[in-house]
Order: C-alpha cells, then structure tokens, then sequence
C-alpha cells in the first residue's frame, strides 16, 4: 500500500517511523511489525520501502543506525531517534492531527453548499 | 538488550562496505519474517515466498539504500576531515600560545620578508608588468637617435630624419611624430598668469597610441595647418587644475602665450603620456618644420613612435629602421652620420633606467625571504625536536604519522599566514613610504598599491614558505624512532646527525645570502657616497633657483628681450637676503641642450665621430655666483656686445680633451649645424662642473654670454643668505611687481635639484642597506640558534668533560669548532654570491669596482662581529655545565 512514489503517503509513512522510534531503539522489521499491528494491519506496508526511506531520513539526520545484538543473540541494525529527529517527530504529529481534523471534519459535514439542488 | 548507542563511534573501525551493510540488514528482516511465519505453522519453503512477494524488490531495494549509505559515508569522511583540520589549528593555536616567544620571532621574521617582497613586487609590478593603458601597448615601439660619440643613447631625431623614416618605413600601420618635452607657456585669464607645459604632436599621436579623448574630438589633419586653425587638446589634470572643470570647456577659446586656441578635446583621467608633464597638446606640422634648411635636418628636439602592423615583430621594425637610417647617414652625412636610429619597445623606452635597479630590489627581497625560510626552517627543526617527546607519545597513542606530519604542516601554514597578514600590513605601510622616496625614481605611468594580483601571488608566496619551511621538521618527526625516544628519557632531547647536519647547512645558506646581500648594500651605497661627496665643482649650497617665463609681448628683438632680462635682474638682485644672483639658459642637470662641434684649423672627425658639447648660456656673474674658480682668461662683461664677435668660455675638461698642449685661449670654434655661422672665439677656461651627478667625471662644457645668445625662458639662480627658501615668496612678489604677466615657477633649492636628480639612485641604496640590516638581524638569530642548540645538544657530554678535567677553555673550543666549519662554509658560498651581485650591479656602481675590497672586508666583518656575539650566549653557556645537575 506504501509506495515509494506517492509523496502523500511517504510523509506518512516516515512520521509513523518517527512515532515507532519515539518508543526506543529498533530496527527495520520490528519499526515494520510495529507499525502493522498499530494500525491494525490496514497499513500493510510494501516492507521493502520501508528501508530507502530509514535511509532517507538518516540522511536528513532525524535517525541514526548501529549495529547491535537482539535478545536471540542475532546481529541487527537499530535506529533510534535525533534531537532533531524528536523535534521532527512533534512537529509532524501535530501537523498530521491538524489535517486529519480537518479532512474529517470536511467529509463528515452535512451542510450542503448553495449549489446543490 | 545490548544497547548499541553506548558507545557510538564504535562502529568506526569495524564498518563494513555498504553494499554488505546493506545485505546483511535485509537479511535479518527476511528470517524474522519467515521465522515468523514458521511459528505460526507455515512450511519454510511457503514462508521464504510468502516474505519475499511481502518484501517486494529486494535488488532494487538493496541497490538504492546502498547508495545512499555510499554517499553518506563521503561525506562523513569530508566532516572528518574538516574536523581533524579544526582540531590541528586549535591545536597549532594552543602550542603556539605555549611557545610565545617561538611564535612572536617566527611570525615577525615572515612578515618582515613577505612584507619586503610583497612591497617590492607591487613596486616591480606596476612598473614592468602592468599594462601600459594603451591600446595594444606591446606593438607600440619608439624611434631615437643614438649618437656615436656616446653623448646620449636616446637621443632625439631630426625633423628631416622623422620624416624620412615615416616615408620610407614598412613596418608600422600608424606613426607619429611629436616633441619629446614639454615647453613652458603662459596662460592667462582673469585670475592672472599662470605657467602651463604645451607639446606639440602630429594629429595622429593620439590615435596611434589608441587613446581617444575623453571629451571632444582627437586632432584632425586640417589642424596642424597652423596658418588657418589654432587648436588645442588638454589633459583631464589640466582641465581640472587650470579650467576648473569648465563643462563647456570642448569649443572654449583659451589665451596661450597670447595667441588664441580653441579647446577641441579633453583627454582621458588615466591618459599617461609619453611625454612628461605634457598639460597642453597643439597639432604638429612636419612640412612647416622642414621649411628651414639648417634646423631641419641639423636640430635635434623630435621623438617618433610607431605602431607595428600585425605580424611585424620589434626584431623587424628594428632592421627596417637600421636600413633606414644607413641610407640617411649616406645620404646626408654631415647630418645623420654622428648617429644610427634604434627601435625600442614603448614599455622599455618608458621604465628607462628602473628596470636594473628594479630587478635588484627584486633579487634582494628573495634573498631575504630565504634566509626566513631557512631561519623558521631551523627554528622549527628546533622546536620539533623538543617536542619529540609530545610526539611520541600521541603515536604510542594510536596517531598516525601521517596524521602527525599533517598537524606540523598546519602548524607552519597557520604561522606563514598569519606572518603573510602581518606582511602584507607591512608592506602597505613600506609602500606609502616607497611613494614619497621613489617620486623621482619611478616612470610616472606607475601607481603603487597593492592590487589584488600582488596579494593572491603574495598569499601563495606565504603559503609555499609556510610548506617549504614546515616539511624538514615534519619529515624529520615522521622517520623518527618513536619508541626508543620514549624509553630513552635523557637522550630524548640530543639531536641527530641527520638533523644537526640540515640545520647547520641552513646557517652556512644564510651567512651565504647575508653576505651577499650585504656586499651589494655597501657596494651601492659606498657609489651613493661618491657621487654626492665627489665634488661638484661649484658650492650648491645657499643657492635657490626659479625658472621664468615672461609674456610674449616683450620679445620683439633680441635687444629688447635683453634689456628685458636686464632690468628683471636688477629688481631681483634688490631682493633682501639675495647677495648674488644669475641667470642661464638650463641649470646643470643630466640633460642639457647639446652642439655639434668644429674647431678651426682641426681636421674635421669623420661624421660618424662627430662631437657633441653641452652647450648653455650665462650671465655675467654666473660663475661667481655658482661659486665656478676662473683657470685662465675671463669671463663675461659688459665688452661681449651683441654685436661683438661671440665669446666662448669652456671648461677644463673641454680644453684637456681639445687642446691638451694648450693654446686653447684664443681658439676658433664653431656650434651647432649652421656650417655658415661665424666663428666664436675662445676667451676664457674654467673649473669643472659635474652638471650631473650620476657620472664620476665632468663633460666638457662650452658657455656663451646671454647679452649675445639671449633665449625667451630663463632660470635665475640665486645666493641667499641664510636660508635659500626664505627668498621663494620675496622673489615671486618681486617678479609679480616687475610685471604682472610674468610667472616665476619651479623655485626651489640647488640642494633639492641635485637630490631629486639622484632619487633613482637612492632608491636602491636605501632599500638594499634595509634589506641588508634585515637579513643580518635574521642571520644571527640563526648562528644564535644553531650554537644554542648545538651546546644544549652535547651537554651531557661536556659536563663528562668536566668532570673528567677538561678546562672551560677546551669545552668552548668544541663548540666553536663545531660551528666554525658551517660558518666557514657560508662564508665560502658568499663569496660565490658576492661575483653574481657584484656583476649584476655593475652598472649601478660608481667610483667602486664591483669586487671593492673595502667593501667586502667590511661585509666580512660586520658579520664575523653579528655572529661572535650571537655566540656568546651559548659558548658561556656550555663553559658553565654543572656536572652535578646534568649526572645526576
């Protein structure tokens, strides 16, 4: 459902990692299986792009990558969040929230323009 | 969990290539997946699938984040690189806070010789290398005349053989001729007269230099017709200074000398012109000049530049006016035989006698810049070897050498910027005084200021020092055995022969420098010596001198104009404070009017070895007044009436060289190239007059009377009592009272005259014997240094000596030593230097061979002393060992 090419959603898809990482460090499957089950698995993510976007954003410098161990001793690459990367994080929550409102608030409106008949 | 942050530059030194970082991350979310799926009961090989269709392109996935990770680890590696570069300079910053003293002597040492060699290449700059502001300046060539008897190089053509040369040459696309110096001329207007310099020039002068005016017109033909239209282009300075700015000064009609002439242009500000001083020019006509059969061919007051057509080199033009003129001298011998015409470049014809003294500026401010490289080489070779310690220790740390010889190189590039700010200060401060010193000195064409070619070529200069100086001790660290120094604490601070070696070929390369540099100096300023002590022969002092031009209107007759001037003569002479006064035709100088000479009786020379003899006319009481002793026969009085046959008095010279057996009183002489003038009659022999300063020995001279050869210009030349320049305003005012439309100009001291006149060569002297100061200064803080170390260096040794019962004697003598085989050295090399500069300057020299041995056992002492007392300090110090303290 993510594709890499639909800017809307790729924003989307990068405040949920934010939102992922707000938690603590993780890496790429687990900010994966985190977002799925969070959202109930309606946003099923392409799990590949997933990855060019955490590289993305380290880039960009909000996330940072190293190299750890996990519980089953197995190596994986966790990131975890900036200082800029939480600031990132707050701005975009409530950006998101705000145009959420709204959309909603504009589908579920029942006043009728002048126009309609 | 492992926290992987806890250390987060760790990763560093185990990072693996990207494309593997990439792949191995990919991996581990694929098995999670499929473990995933097993857990929950499905079949390994459904669950790989399943995960991969879940994944999508793994390829391209894994190629775009390798990319991504591929750049931002180079850029990583560029911040790390800045970052490392911030940690040297703070560090270089913090160590030479440490070493004051260290940091103090090496960025003054290279401000010092980067401030010398950035003032000098200004100077060198503006006058060599700049453009001259012409169009094309490089295909623009002068024409002169050199005259065989060796009287002058650039001599001035005749108006016959101009016009012959601009007839018969194949080699420029435009000429023109024009009068090589300006004349004086009155200007009047309401606000009275004032003196103006006119030049005349052929129309197309202006165009040939590729000059357009800025205002106006450029002359056309019809204005050199003289007898129809009187026209004038004036020089933006001119229209500045004497109109005032005057807007609708193009078609404005000026009085000059009381003939009216129409402004048609104003030139450009920046306009340079080849003539000096020129503020007015008038159209030329050759033809009219030609008219007059004995000057035509016979006088010498004209200049020639042409531009070569394209494709014509100067080598060319050269032969084309070298056939010319064999031709002319066949064709008029008596005429063009004494001389052959040459072809010069514009640019050499204009930095004239700078371009030697120039290049030895040059040389000498590069010899003061390698003795500070090879100064701050030693002591940096110093300071690296008390740092060894500091050293090795950041290696046995983990630093690279090459991160190690990356920090010494900032350390010495921050010190030579920082000196090369500091020189560049300097050298504005040394070119503001060079602009008073070198007024005279310079081709007028020359603006000195630092442009922006001189900082960057000044900047890059201090950066390849900073390099230079910095890469023996960088190197020296880099081979060093770090961990014997470590564990070897005492013998930590010795040097080894490597580098003792190095430093001690650096001391022997300055004394080498010095030594020459310092030769030079004393060889130029022992000729500046000689020329201003040899005597003149006549007492400058007390005398001021004013050159006059008086109106038109009273110079209707020879006779009037003398009465003129005899009259002015006597309301000046009333001056108070005036207690002699004459008056001449030039004052002495380098460059006076000169006479082809015929002698009666005397075989005639071949016209190609024909002579020419300064040639001037005086009053009565000009050689009285100048202080000139009479050797035989007299002088001028009232008896040389104009009507009387003329009178000659000659120097001595004249007559040692003509009438070496005597008999010259008395003699029949002819002057000029009127070969139908009457004879002149030898009546008097006096002393010798340098009239100019630059040569050792006297020119012969020939004077005639002003009551029989007056001329309209005049300088007066007056002895005062007490101060000369006191008379300046008294004297004005009296002029100004005698007549009003009288301008007295150029009032000035005979002292300042001859001064101004030996500016070119002061110049050098000042500046080398500076140098020459700068570089022995510099000299014996290296010999300082070298014993310094050296005696610090073998300490321990000699305090074994000691203790072993060597005498203090002994010990001083090791050190000595030690020293004097590089001392000896250097001196050997200076010896090499001294040849080359002596021959270099060769021409510069006057009464001194280039190999004076004054000179040079002079230099020789003055640096033996500067060094035998830069050594003291260390010999005492190594006498004084304590064997105690250092066995310890």
């Amino acid at each position: 459902m993510f594709n890499k090419d639909s800017g809307l959603l790729q924003g989307t898809l990068e405040l949920l990692v934010l939102k992922t990482l707000s938690w603590g460090p993780m890496h790429g499957y687990g900010i994966a299986s985190w977002i799925e089950g969070a959202t109930n698995d309606v946003l099923r993510i392409e799990e590949g792009s997933l990855y060019p976007a955490l590289y993305r954003m380290t880039r960009r410098g909000w996330i940072k990558g190293a190299w750890g161990t996990t519980e089953n001793n197995r190596r994986a690459k966790y990131y975890r969040l900036t200082a800029e990367g939480k600031r990132q994080f707050q701005e975009q929550t409530s950006g998101w929230q705000r145009f959420a409102a709204a959309v909603t608030q504009a589908v579920a409106s029942a006043n009728a323009p002048s126009w309609a008949s | 969990m492992h926290n992987p942050f806890s250390h987060p530059d760790s990763r560093k030194p185990f990072e693996a290539a990207p494309q593997a970082e990439v792949h191995d991350e990919l991996a581990f979310h694929l098995e999670q997946r499929i473990r995933d799926y097993v857990s929950r009961g499905m079949d390994p090989a459904t669950a790989r699938a399943t995960a991969l269709e879940r994944f999508g392109n793994v390829t391209e996935v894994q190629r775009e984040c390798a990319q991504m990770l591929a750049d931002e680890r180079r850029a990583d590696a560029r911040r790390d690189w800045f970052e490392d570069l911030r940690q040297d300079i703070r560090f270089g910053l913090r160590s030479a806070a440490r070493a004051k003293l260290f940091t103090a002597l090496a960025v003054l040492t290279l401000a010092l010789g980067i401030g010398a060699n950035a003032a000098v290449f200004g100077v060198v700059k503006s006058v060599l290398l700049d453009a001259l502001p012409y169009r094309e300046p490089q295909r623009l060539v002068r024409v002169y005349a050199r005259f065989r008897d060796g009287s002058s190089e650039r001599g001035a053509l005749s108006a016959g053989a101009a016009n012959d040369v601009g007839i018969r040459q194949r080699s420029f696309s435009k000429f023109a001729v024009f009068q090589g110096e300006a004349g004086d001329r009155i200007y009047k207007d309401d606000g009275g007269a004032s003196i103006i310099h006119a030049a005349w020039v052929q129309p197309a002068f202006l165009s040939t230099l590729g000059v357009v005016p800025a205002l106006g017109r450029d002359f056309h033909e019809e204005d050199a017709r003289g007898d129809t239209s009187f026209t004038t282009i004036i020089t933006h300075e001119a229209w500045q200074r004497v109109f005032g700015r005057d807007p609708r000064i193009v078609g404005r009609t000026i009085l000059i000398n009381g003939i009216a002439r129409q402004v048609v242009g104003v030139l450009p500000r920046d306009f340079v012109s080849p003539v000096p001083n020129a503020d007015i020019y008038y159209a030329l006509s050759l033809p009219a000049l030609l008219s007059d059969p004995i000057s035509a061919r016979g006088s010498h007051y004209l200049a020639f530049i042409g531009r070569l057509e394209p494709g014509v080199s100067v080598e060319h033009a050269h032969q084309d006016v070298d056939a010319i003129s064999t031709s002319l001298s066949r064709e008029y011998p008596r005429d063009d035989g004494p001389f052959q015409l040459t072809t010069t470049p514009l640019r050499d014809a204009m930095v004239g006698d700078t371009r030697t003294p120039l290049l030895v500026l040059m040389a000498s401010a590069g010899l003061v810049l390698l003795i500070t490289c090879a100064n701050l080489a030693g002591a940096l070779l110093s300071r690296t070897i008390s740092r060894r310690k500091e050293f090795a220790v950041r290696v046995a740390l983990g630093a690279g050498r090459g991160r190690l010889v990356r920090q010494l190189l900032t350390e010495s590039t921050l010190l030579a910027l920082t000196g090369g700010l500091a020189g560049i200060l300097l050298a504005l401060v040394g070119l503001s005084a060079l602009r008073t010193l070198a007024l005279h000195a310079l081709p007028s064409y020359a603006h000195l200021a630092l442009d922006s070619g001189t900082l960057v070529c000044t900047m890059v200069l201090a950066l390849c020092t900073g390099i230079a100086f910095g890469i023996f001790p960088a190197l020296s660290v880099g081979r060093a055995n770090m961990q014997s120094t470590l564990r070897d604490e005492t013998r930590g601070t010795s040097e080894s022969r490597r580098s003792r070696r190095l430093r001690g070929a650096l001391v022997a390369g300055q004394i080498a420098l010095c030594l020459s540099l310092l030769a030079g100096a004393g060889l130029l300023a022992r000729s500046l010596w000689a020329m201003t002590s040899t005597p003149l022969g006549f007492n400058p002092d007390g005398l001021l001198t004013a050159d006059v031009q008086p109106g038109l209107n009273q110079m209707h007759t020879s006779d009037a104009m003398a009465g003129y001037y005899a009259r002015l003569e006597d309301q000046l002479r009333a001056v108070p404070g005036v207690t002699a006064i004459a008056s001449a035709s030039e004052l002495p100088s380098g460059s006076m009017n000169s006479n082809g000479l015929v002698i009666e009786g005397a075989t005639p020379p071949p016209n190609d070895q024909q002579s020419f003899i300064t040639y001037v006319s005086v009053s009565d009481d000009y050689f009285r007044t100048l202080g000139i002793p009479l050797r035989s026969g007299r002088t001028f009085g009232p008896e040389d009436r104009p009507d009387a046959p003329s009178s000659i008095v000659i120097s001595a010279a004249m007559e040692r060289r003509y009438w070496p057996n005597g008999g010259a009183l008395g003699a029949r002489i002819r002057l000029g190239p009127d070969a139908n003038s009457p004879w002149k009659i030898i009546v008097g022999v006096v002393g010798d007059v340098r009239n100019d300063p630059l040569r050792a020995t006297p020119e012969p001279i020939t004077y005639a009377s002003r009551r029989q050869e007056p001329t309209t210009g005049v300088s007066f030349i007056f002895r005062a009592r007490g101060n000369p320049l006191a008379l300046a305003a008294p004297i004005k005012r009296a002029a100004a009272a005698f007549d009003a439309d009288l301008a007295a100009h150029n009032i000035a001291t005979m002292r300042s005259l001859l001064s101004d006149g030996l500016a070119g060569r002061r110049l050098p002297v000042v500046l080398m014997t500076a140098f020459g100061a700068l570089a022995l200064v510099l000299a014996s803080v290296g010999v300082y240094a070298m014993f310094a170390a050296m005696a610090a260096a073998r300490e321990r040794e000699f305090s074994v000596r000691v203790a072993l019962g060597s005498s203090r004697e002994a010990i001083a003598g090791l050190v000595l030593k030690q020293g004097a085989v590089w001392m000896a050295a250097g001196l050997a090399g200076g010896i090499v230097g001294v040849v080359l500069v002596g021959s270099l300057l060769r021409n510069l020299l006057f009464g001194v061979r280039p190999l004076d041995p004054v000179t040079l056992g002079a230099t020789a002492m003055m640096l033996l002393a500067c060094a035998t007392l830069a050594l003291f300090g260390p010999v005492r110090r190594a006498t004084r060992v304590d064997a105690t303290t250092v066995l310890h």
